[in-house]
């Protein structure tokens, strides 16, 4: 497993000795033993961290001068109230646990997106039937390194900064589901990492935490770029072998309407006189089936063809034309409409992708995961 | 700022809330400046919220902290001390709230709130004081949970309730930290309360001094006996001795005015019955205890001084517990030093010519005719007894409201012209006299008698039973009490003050509503004495549980102290205490067996059941009702109306929404109404 508590940094080049590099990797492997990947989590004491927030050392702070005031003033109900005090400190450790114990987090769906935009990851929670959940902020944690300093204890003595930081409440046996957006790195595929889900309530001096994995994985295409198309021998034919029913071309003549033609395709002429529905169908020339090609783009680099390769996607989708994908060792046949267009940029976001993360691909897929592409 | 970090609406009230109620307790020890500055921070902050003002800007917000801080040293004088502190605290505390908006300044004031509640503990440990502040954290940790509770609604009561929950699960380990806790002497000296008047007693005696005190009806101290309570004539209550006389009084000896050998308190032999008891003296901001003749006291920090009383090295400032032997038949200095007998024979030479006159008069009548054995220590007797019964045949009155006597040679006006005084006129003029012919006498201020209360047999002794007397020095019998009150209104010493200006009609005139002109009234009366046995024993219990008073409650309960054996102790408590509560928690309820309207159905089967019907197994409740109607046919419509309405409910839910919980309520109180009369 490839987990990285903190996002989106590749780490190979650093030093590797470095204390909190070392505590790093030694915090990741003890979260991956105690709170393994899975699509839905519930929170129970195994996985729940609890520690006084810095709210909490100020009244620590506060407790102490009390006690200094209560012994100089020898007042014994001072101490009296400053025991009531420090105890109801001790007492909110477990209320702050039983606020996120219980709780159960789901991965509802990842969507697809493109290099460096938003992709939306959905977030399903669940109450405890005989218990509330307030206060609870879910979001992901900013690798340290992104904000240019680091500082070692953030985690425990802090919060993390937090990107897209949402609270929420439930009351007993409620559901609610939310939807964050984050911004994706590179083509294939993308884990935001673990969701950091926090609260401090009820009194604000304990911190209680988690991170749970919940598998969230979106698959991120090339970044759409146009590039000059080179034509070479192979690329298309030069008979013009007409295939009806399958282009937008040429008008090829009627046949009767089927349900799901567009309407464009209606003859609506044929309708006024008061025939049949009928649908006009156009032949496209084999030459302009587009195939998007490998090869057409030579000059550039893997990276950019993929992206010049995505674009003509697009803009073919945009036109409602048909293309089909040829990949080196990969081929997929010609066809329009969405499924293609998915179908197509997906085999563009994972070209090359090798990773044992594509082995996920499959199971994300079949669960129903992964929703229409964008 | 970010969103997030926002102070939620429904935090606000309950902040301004706890702010309200934190002020209530300290209003008496503060300016009323103070609290006009919270009312401007509370509307402030309230038209802010309504948008209708902006709150205050940086440089306005410093303004405003140098005003309150020159507001404070203009009305203490200074910024040090206890008093100018907690006002300055306050103060800030309300300015708090004009510039509070995030979570982070909430949390300030809610620890600061705190922080105020243990302040008011440094004036008063009263148990009123006490609950008060009990409600104080209730109200103030609701508020801190309010502050994390966005989408909760103003009128939410839900952190009330958990607020409650928490403090009842902190207290039991809050009590085990309370006992096992070392009690250390402070750590450095701390700021006194150098600006509460000085109550009681006053170390200067002038004419119209006591009968003031005697206007009021608080309680200057409680004292506990261990045996029989002595007569109510004999509980007088030393406190001072006042042996110099100049122009505006009696008073007490300077230290310095005390040479170095006449400091040590001599020797005296404990004779006689002891009688032991312990005293609960109310801040005085004095250093004299008051307790009976002969007294010793074994606390630490008690001094006992070269005439014979208890004086306290620190200022009483807060509530103090003295342990106290007395016994009233020792013999106090058999002998007299020179310096002594110079100085308690001391007076001034011009003053009050006829009163000497009239002193040496009666000392020639009582004297002449007596051999000269008799002069000696029965002469002094009897020269006491001729001036007492001067004051008894002559038309003296004792009176609450003396008339003021003339600045200059005052006693010659008492004793000539207005003949109307209160004790320590009496004492005053008595000690002239005396030392005219050149007795030894002085001065004794302090309080007699008391109220014994029946609750808990203690003597509550209000600031309206000071009085002072004489103590002249008999040669053989060291120094003897004389009180001339008792020849002018024997009434005072027997029963008491009430009793002896009743006709005047003057006891209390002053405080119209104190809850001790209704003695006659026997609730409100015993209502009070129930009320003042608690709170003797509140006081002797908290303030009594000093480093002493702790080493033996551990004695007791543990069988002795150890470090282990607290450690087990506060251990084995937060154990207990932490499962008990992860097990309310956390464990979970089963759901209802039934619920809607199939509870109600089975609550009415029940109560039939209850009532008497036999229970069938496997019957329907109709054929339940069937039966029931056979067994109470008085009620069969009732009946079969009821059990068809509830079948309908259960069963067949409206089609349109109904109020369930309303349809709940009139099937329950029908319900109730069919049990009555089955």
């Amino acid at each position: 497993m490839s987990f990285q508590p903190y996002v989106g940094v590749d780490r190979r080049h650093e030093e590797r000795w470095r204390l909190g590099n070392v505590l790093r990797e030694r915090t990741r492997r003890f979260l991956d033993k105690r709170i393994p990947r899975a699509r839905s989590v519930t929170l129970d004491q195994r996985r729940v961290f609890i520690f006084p927030s810095a709210t909490g050392f100020f009244f620590m702070l506060c407790l102490l001068i009390m006690l200094i005031a209560s012994i100089n003033y020898q007042n014994n109900m001072g101490y009296g109230l400053t025991f009531l005090l420090a105890n109801i400190f001790v007492i909110a450790v477990v209320h702050s646990y039983a606020n996120l114990a219980g709780l159960t987090l789901t991965a509802v769906a990842a969507e697809d997106a493109f290099a460096q935009q938003h992709a939306a990851f959905r977030i399903r929670a669940t109450a405890d039937s005989g218990r509330g959940h307030y206060s609870i902020k879910i979001g992901w944690a900013i690798a340290k390194e992104e904000k240019g300093r680091r500082r070692l204890g953030v985690g425990l003595f802090s919060s993390p900064s937090m990107r897209e930081c949402q609270e929420l409440d439930l009351d007993p046996g409620e559901t609610e589901e939310r939807e964050f957006h984050l911004q994706v790195g590179e083509r294939g595929w993308y884990r935001p990492g673990r969701v950091h889900v926090e609260s401090v309530y009820p009194l604000g001096l304990l911190r209680c935490w988690t991170w749970v994995d919940l598998d969230l994985c979106a698959l991120v295409y090339p970044q759409p770029k146009a590039a000059p198309v080179q034509q070479t021998a192979g690329s298309a034919g030069e008979d013009g072998l007409q295939v009806a029913g399958h282009g937008d071309d040429e008008f090829a003549g009627v046949r009767d309407y089927r349900p799901g033609d567009s309407p464009k395709r209606v003859y609506w002429r044929g309708v006024a006189k008061g025939q049949e529905m009928q649908s006009k169908e156009f032949a496209a020339v084999m030459s302009d089936t587009r195939w998007l090609d490998w090869d057409s783009f030579a000059g550039l680099n893997d990276e950019a063809r993929l992206s010049a390769l995505c674009h003509e996607v697009l803009s073919y989708h945009k036109r409602e034309l048909s293309f089909g994908l040829r990949l080196p060792g990969k081929e997929i046949s010609p066809a329009s409409g969405d499924r293609q267009r998915r179908l197509v940029l997906r085999t563009l976001a994972t070209y090359g992708k090798t990773s044992e993360e594509q082995a996920s691909e499959a199971d994300a897929v079949s669960d129903g995961l992964v929703r229409q592409p964008v | 700022m970010k969103q997030a970090d926002q102070l939620p609406r429904g935090a606000l009230a309950w902040i301004i809330v706890a702010q309200a109620l934190l002020l209530v307790p300290h209003v008496p020890h503060i300016p009323l400046w103070v609290v006009a500055v919270y009312l401007c921070a509370f509307a402030w902050r309230v038209q802010a919220f309504r948008g209708r003002m902006e709150l205050p800007g940086r440089w306005v917000k410093v303004v405003m902290a140098v005003a309150v801080a020159g507001g404070v040293v203009l009305s203490y004088g200074s910024l040090l001390g206890l008093e100018p502190m907690v006002a300055y605290l306050l103060t800030s505390f309300a300015l708090k709230l004009t510039e509070m908006n995030t979570r982070k300044d909430a949390y300030v004031v809610v620890f600061l709130g705190y922080f105020v509640c243990l302040v008011g503990f440094l004036f008063t440990q009263d148990l009123l004081l006490v609950v008060y502040s009990l409600i104080l954290v209730w109200v103030l940790t609701a508020a801190l949970i309010s502050v994390h509770r966005r989408s909760a609604s103003l009128r939410d009561m839900r952190h009330l309730k958990l607020s409650a929950t928490m403090l009842m699960q902190a207290f039991p380990l809050m009590l085990v930290l309370f006992f096992l806790f070392p009690r250390i002497p402070p750590l450095w000296v701390v700021p006194l309360k150098s600006h509460s008047a000085k109550t009681g007693m006053s170390d200067r005696l002038q004419p119209g001094d006591v009968s003031r005190l005697s206007q009021s009806d608080e309680v200057a101290f409680r004292a506990s006996f261990e045996g029989e309570i002595p007569p109510k004539n004999e509980l007088y209550w030393r406190g001072l001795v006042m042996s110099a006389l100049d122009e505006s009084g009696w008073r007490t000896l300077r230290y310095y005015e005390v040479p170095a050998s006449e400091r040590v308190k001599p020797r005296v032999d404990t004779i006689g019955p002891r009688i032991d008891y312990s005293v609960i003296l109310n801040p005085t901001q004095q250093n004299w205890l008051f307790s009976l003749r002969h007294a010793q006291s074994k606390k630490p920090g008690i001094m006992n001084l070269a005439d014979h009383r208890l004086y306290s090295a620190v200022i009483v400032e807060s509530k103090l517990l003295y342990d106290v032997s007395s016994w009233p038949e020792a013999i106090l200095d058999p002998t007299l030093s020179e310096w002594r007998r110079e100085i308690e024979t001391q007076l001034d030479p011009v003053s009050n010519p006829r009163t000497r006159a009239l002193a040496r008069s009666l000392w020639q009548d009582s004297v002449i005719g007596q051999t000269d054995l008799l002069r000696g220590e029965l002469g002094t007797r009897a020269f006491v007894n001729t001036v007492l019964s001067y004051f008894r045949e002559n038309a003296f009155f004792y009176t609450l409201q003396p008339p003021r006597l003339a600045d200059s040679d005052s006693m010659d006006d008492f004793l000539f012209n207005s003949r109307r005084g209160f004790c320590e006129h009496y004492a005053y003029a008595f000690a002239v006299m005396m030392r005219s012919v050149g007795v030894p006498t002085r001065v004794v201020g302090g309080y007699l008698g008391g109220e014994i209360n029946p609750v808990n047999r203690t003597v509550i002794v209000h600031q309206f039973d000071a009085h002072a007397w004489n103590e002249v020095w008999i040669e053989g019998e060291g120094w003897v009490r004389v009180d001339p009150t008792a020849a002018v209104s024997p009434d005072r010493i027997l029963y008491g003050l009430e009793q002896a200006v009743a006709a005047e009609g003057s006891f209390l005139s002053d405080t119209p509503l104190s809850p001790l002109r209704f003695r006659g009234v026997d609730w409100v009366n015993s209502l009070r004495l129930r009320y003042d046995a608690l709170t003797y024993r509140w006081q002797s219990w908290v303030v009594g549980f000093d480093g002493r008073g702790q080493e033996s409650f551990l004695r007791d309960v543990l069988g002795g102290v150890s470090v282990r054996k607290s450690i087990t102790v506060l251990l084995g408590t937060g154990v207990l205490t932490m499962a008990m509560v992860s097990a309310f928690l956390l464990w979970r309820r089963k759901p209802p067996l039934r619920t809607g309207f199939a509870a109600e159905l089975y609550r009415f089967q029940q109560m039939l059941y209850r009532r008497g019907l036999a229970q069938v197994a496997g019957e329907s409740s109709a054929q339940m009702t069937v039966r029931a109607q056979a067994h109470w046919p008085k009620h069969a419509a009732e009946l079969s109306a009821l059990h068809r309405q509830l079948e309908r409910m259960t069963y067949a839910p409206a089609a349109e929404p109904v109020d369930s919980n309303k349809v709940k309520r009139t099937l329950r109180a029908r319900l109730r109404r069919l049990q009555l009369v089955l």
